[in-house]
């Protein structure tokens, strides 16, 4: 019960910073040089639509007015039309999310996968030649610029090799029945490959050090000799005991890693023309298009925070300690 | 206490230097120095080193422009831009603008983190709960739109990119600092100069500050990495200051004229290949300094 | 009566920097089939490393520099690593001294016991869970808790899991290395009859490692009482008790209370330190702290000599034993060592 109330308090914290984030959004975009009304209104817009726009979002109210009406807004799922598409932007959000959520995930996975294999391996070889070259090419694909490792795949491995398709996510002219028919297609696969390649490399320093690290502790403890004194075989001392308790903060560190990720898909997304929230944020950004970028960066703090909560999550479930406190 | 007083001056002075103690006993942490050294003394002797002026467009000796030079013609070490710019010119250069923006993004972050934790740790209370829940809200900000936003939303230049990023990276150091204040305040010095009557401000700056100074210089020196790639993609989003020539802005600018398409290698592997020495550089010496903070036996 | 364990001059060393710091030296002693033998002596002296090099999980800094360890015919000191693998836990089990650390804390208890029962008993999961329960009742535990976890437990009920878990294959040795020694006097108990009747039952052999005399006096029928990496005495207990040889003995005895009468009397500890292990001292390791050190005890060191029929100690003076054992009653006598 009472990590019931504990988890329920912390969702409760974290409500409350999106809802801080949310008014420093409001803030940001109000208080941005030119015309408080640009935030929703571009001049092109036709006079009944400004209108209605003006009435919806209660623009010529004084400013606390119109932060009340946004909170409203915003909690019935309304973010204003883009000025680029002359559409919803909520609409445009939905068609974008999914495409950033599977470069996400997909390089997550094969970065963790890696990551986790190589960090227990090189924990292994603890102070050998291997270790000692390893650490600090890790350390190095922890200070590359997301983007120019995109940029050197993409010169490669498309430009100059031909293999991957240069950006977007699939061909110009192709058309699929259904979503799930697309994001299975080897054509939208081949798109996928260069970004989430570029974006595992990046991420999978995290997870390998910390499982090194991690490993290297474990395996100190007192339950890895009792293993050894049980005679147990090295797979059980090694994988059953020593990974699997260094593992715990590592996958925990997955669910921090998808918000940090998402941030770092702004620029990655850009490279590759890849269309997902961070491009579009970019884009919007760059045009003007205030609802749009102000809904892409709110959709992405929203996953951030909800990350942030999964985490802790997590952490109370595969720790038995917690869970079973 | 008079007495007391003046033991502790020598004191004070040389906790501050063991602070900035250089961890020259760790060989990944000398080499990350030397990289430091040189890329430090790049940046201020750039005019002296950079041939040319890294804006300006060069023409050939036939007055053709000087653009799209491979490495070597025509004396170019790193051959020229498809604008006819001096390529290793602006990588010099570039160093200038890595270094200010690592620089003064680091202090920033140091400052406003250790502020934050000091008076956090420090008075407790609602100062505590009011400055902790401003961390968690920086937690919620997705940094690289913020940063974004900011630069766009403002006048393009590269303070505003900086203090946009130290609105939101002070929260680490933030929580580090105070959790340090608050094991430093348990102790029994910090109590004892209490009940004797100094003041909060003689407290904390004579026993606490003395102990967070290093931490404090830990986070900045991370900071530093943070900033330069956090600038570069700023730059390479083409968010950042115009008129500054850094290594973002490079690779912007080759992307933006086909050099990938074009396989024009040498535009755009140096600049990354500098930000990944410089960054790294600071990698290793923030580990070196970490373990001589927190030395942790067999690591 | 048979002898199931018989160690004799073993050394293990521990590479520290360039230094070998010998942390056991030239050191034996017997374990009679059926009996409890205590190894005592202070912190530092050698217990633990003794205890784990007779199940060959050394740390990785150290280094069995020689002796043998004869254990039912065969030399475990010179054993291939895969012939030891097989006999670990099967014929030599092993209780820790911190049963919260020696427990994985990510898997039920059950769950371990089980491990051990089918990974090296070769049993069914079925048989293996039947087992464990049947464990769990032998060490008094209820068997609805075999599903906690570790953390779950309180430290008495982790220490006879960790009784439960050293039983589980039936070996013939027990090594168990300060058992109780987290724990208070009334669980110490408890858990040491437990031991006890266990032992009878089963037909056990046990060494207990311990640094607390009163433990030894509790449940050992034979004692092996170590100083600085040597063995400097090794009888019957109650003859270890009531007539020691050692001086070191006669000061132990001083320097802890009784388990069956807690609290009554004086306690007398020794005053110094152990020597450093790395630059171990010429002649008695004892000498620096021993009140009654001669001139040969300085220069000259003394060897373990069976003076009376199963009694072995290591000292110049021991032929005087009756004399100092009658000085060493006296509190002065150590005090005016501090
Ligand atoms: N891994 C190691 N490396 C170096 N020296 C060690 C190591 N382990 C133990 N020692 C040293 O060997 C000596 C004997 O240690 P051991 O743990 O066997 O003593 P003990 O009698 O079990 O003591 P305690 O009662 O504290 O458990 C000590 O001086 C100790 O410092
Ligand atoms: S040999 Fe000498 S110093 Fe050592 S215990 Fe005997 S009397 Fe004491
Ligand atoms: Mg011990």
């Amino acid at each position: 019960m009472s990590k019931f109330k504990s988890f329920l308090i912390r969702t409760l914290q974290l409500a409350l910073v999106l809802w801080a984030v949310v008014t420093i959004l409001f803030l940001m975009f109000r208080l941005m040089p030119g015309n408080p009304l640009a935030a929703y209104i571009d001049p092109t817009f036709t006079a009944e639509q400004q209108e209605a726009l003006i009435r919806q979002f209660g623009l010529d109210q004084p400013l606390w007015r119109q932060y009340f009406t946004y909170l409203a807004n915003l909690l019935q799922g309304e973010l204003g039309y883009s000025f680029r598409y002359r559409t919803p932007v909520a609409d445009r959000i939905w068609l974008l999310l999914p495409n950033t959520l599977i470069l996400t995930f997909s390089s997550l996975i094969v970065a963790y996968a890696f990551g986790i294999l190589a960090g227990a391996w090189l924990a292994w070889r603890r102070g050998t030649r291997t270790e000692a070259a390893a650490l600090p090419v890790v350390l190095a694909t922890r200070a590359m610029p997301e983007f120019w490792l995109g940029m050197v795949l993409l010169a490669i491995f498309s430009f100059s090799l031909g293999w991957f398709p240069a950006g977007g996510t699939r061909s110009a002219g192709t058309s699929y029945d259904s979503l799930w028919a697309l994001y299975t297609s080897s054509n939208f696969l081949s798109h996928l490959f260069l970004p989430m390649m570029t974006l595992a490399i990046y991420s999978q320093g995290l997870p390998l050090l910390l499982m090194r690290s991690n490993m290297l502790d474990v395996m100190k403890e007192d339950f890895i000799t009792m293993a050894k004194i049980k005679g147990l075989s090295p797979f059980a001392v090694v994988i059953r005991h020593g990974a699997r308790n260094a593992l715990l903060p590592v996958m925990t560190s997955f669910a921090i890693s998808v918000g940090y990720q998402l941030q770092g898909n702004v620029v990655v997304e850009s490279v590759f023309s890849w269309p997902g929230l961070g491009r579009e944020l970019v884009n919007a950004v760059a045009a003007s298009d205030y609802p749009l970028a102000q809904g892409a960066f709110l959709m992405i703090a929203v996953v951030v925070i909800a990350m942030n909560l999964l985490a802790d999550l997590l952490y109370s479930i595969l720790d038995p300690r917690i869970s079973h406190a | 206490m008079p007495e007391a007083a003046v033991i502790r001056k020598p004191r004070v002075l040389s906790r501050v230097f063991s602070a900035v103690r250089l961890p020259v006993g760790d060989p990944f942490a000398v080499v990350g120095l030397v990289i430091y050294a040189l890329f430090i003394v790049t940046a201020l002797s750039a005019p002296l080193i950079a041939p040319y002026d890294p804006t300006e467009i060069l023409y050939t000796e036939n007055y053709d422009l000087a653009s799209d030079l491979l490495p070597g013609e025509e004396g170019h070490v790193l051959g020229t831009t498809s604008l006819g710019r001096d390529i290793f010119s602006q990588i010099v250069w570039g160093a200038r603008s890595a270094l200010l923006v690592g620089l003064t993004a680091a202090f920033m972050v140091a400052f406003i983190g250790s502020i934050v934790g000091l008076l956090s740790g420090y008075f407790g209370g609602w100062v505590d709960a009011l400055l902790m829940r401003l961390a968690d809200v920086a937690f919620g900000i997705p940094f690289l739109p913020f940063v974004i936003v900011i630069s766009a939303f403002s006048e393009p230049s590269i303070w505003n990119t900086v203090i946009a990023m130290a609105l939101v990276l002070w929260r680490d150091t933030g929580r580090v600092i105070r959790s340090q204040v608050l094991s430093l305040r348990s102790r029994g010095y910090v109590e004892a100069a209490r009940v004797s009557g100094s003041s909060d401000l003689k407290i904390i700056l004579r026993h606490i500050t003395p102990n967070i100074l290093p931490l404090s210089f830990l986070y900045g020196s991370i900071a530093i990495g943070w900033a330069i790639l956090t600038e570069a993609s700023i730059s390479f989003l083409g968010f950042g200051d115009p008129d500054a020539i850094s290594w973002g802005f490079m690779l912007q600018d080759a992307f933006n004229s086909q050099a990938l398409a074009r396989q024009a290698y040498h535009w755009f592997i140096p600049p990354g290949l500098a930000i990944i020495l410089v960054v790294s550089a600071g990698f290793f010496i923030s580990r070196g300094y970490e373990n001589l903070l927190f030395p942790k036996l067999g690591r | 009566m048979t002898t199931l364990l018989s160690v004799k001059d073993l050394s293990i060393a521990y590479k520290v920097g360039s230094n070998d710091v010998v942390a056991v030296s030239n050191s034996g002693f017997d374990v009679p089939k059926g009996t409890i033998v205590g190894l005592v002596g202070e912190s530092g002296c050698g217990k633990t490393t003794m205890a784990r090099a007779l199940t060959r999980v050394i740390a990785d800094n150290a280094r069995i520099a020689g002796g043998e360890i004869a254990f039912d015919g065969q030399d475990l000191a010179a054993l291939p690593e895969a012939k030891m693998n097989a006999l670990r836990w099967r014929d030599i089990s092993f209780i820790p001294q911190s049963a919260m650390n020696s427990l994985d804390p990510v898997y039920r208890v059950e769950y371990q016991i089980m491990e051990v029962l089918r990974d090296r008993g070769g049993m069914t999961r079925r048989a293996a869970r039947a087992r464990a329960a049947e464990l769990f009742e032998m060490v008094g535990i209820d068997k609805g808790r075999l599903r906690d976890f570790p953390h779950q437990f309180s430290g008495g009920m982790r220490q006879r899991a960790a009784i439960a878990l050293a039983l589980a294959l039936n070996p013939k040795l027990v090594v168990a290395d300060e058992p109780v020694t987290a724990l208070d006097v009334i669980i110490q108990r408890q858990i040491l009859d437990q031991l006890r009747t266990l032992q009878r039952e089963l037909g056990l052999s046990v060494i207990m490692v311990t640094h607390d005399i009163s433990v030894v006096a509790y449940t050992c029928d034979r004692t092996v009482v170590m100083y600085a990496g040597k063995v400097v005495e090794d009888c019957d207990t109650a003859t270890l008790l009531n007539r020691p040889l050692h001086p070191y003995t006669m000061g132990l005895k001083n320097a802890f209370p009784d388990l069956k009468s807690a609290g009554s009397g004086v306690l007398t500890p020794i005053a110094g330190s152990p020597p450093d292990l790395a630059d171990p001292p010429d002649g008695c390791r004892f000498a620096a702290r021993c009140p009654f050190a001669a001139e040969l005890c300085r220069s000259t060191e003394p060897a373990p000599l069976e003076v009376e029929k199963g009694h072995i100690v290591a000292c110049h003076r021991a032929s005087e034993a009756a004399q100092l054992r009658l000085e060493a009653s006296k509190p002065q006598t150590w005090e005016a060592m501090a």
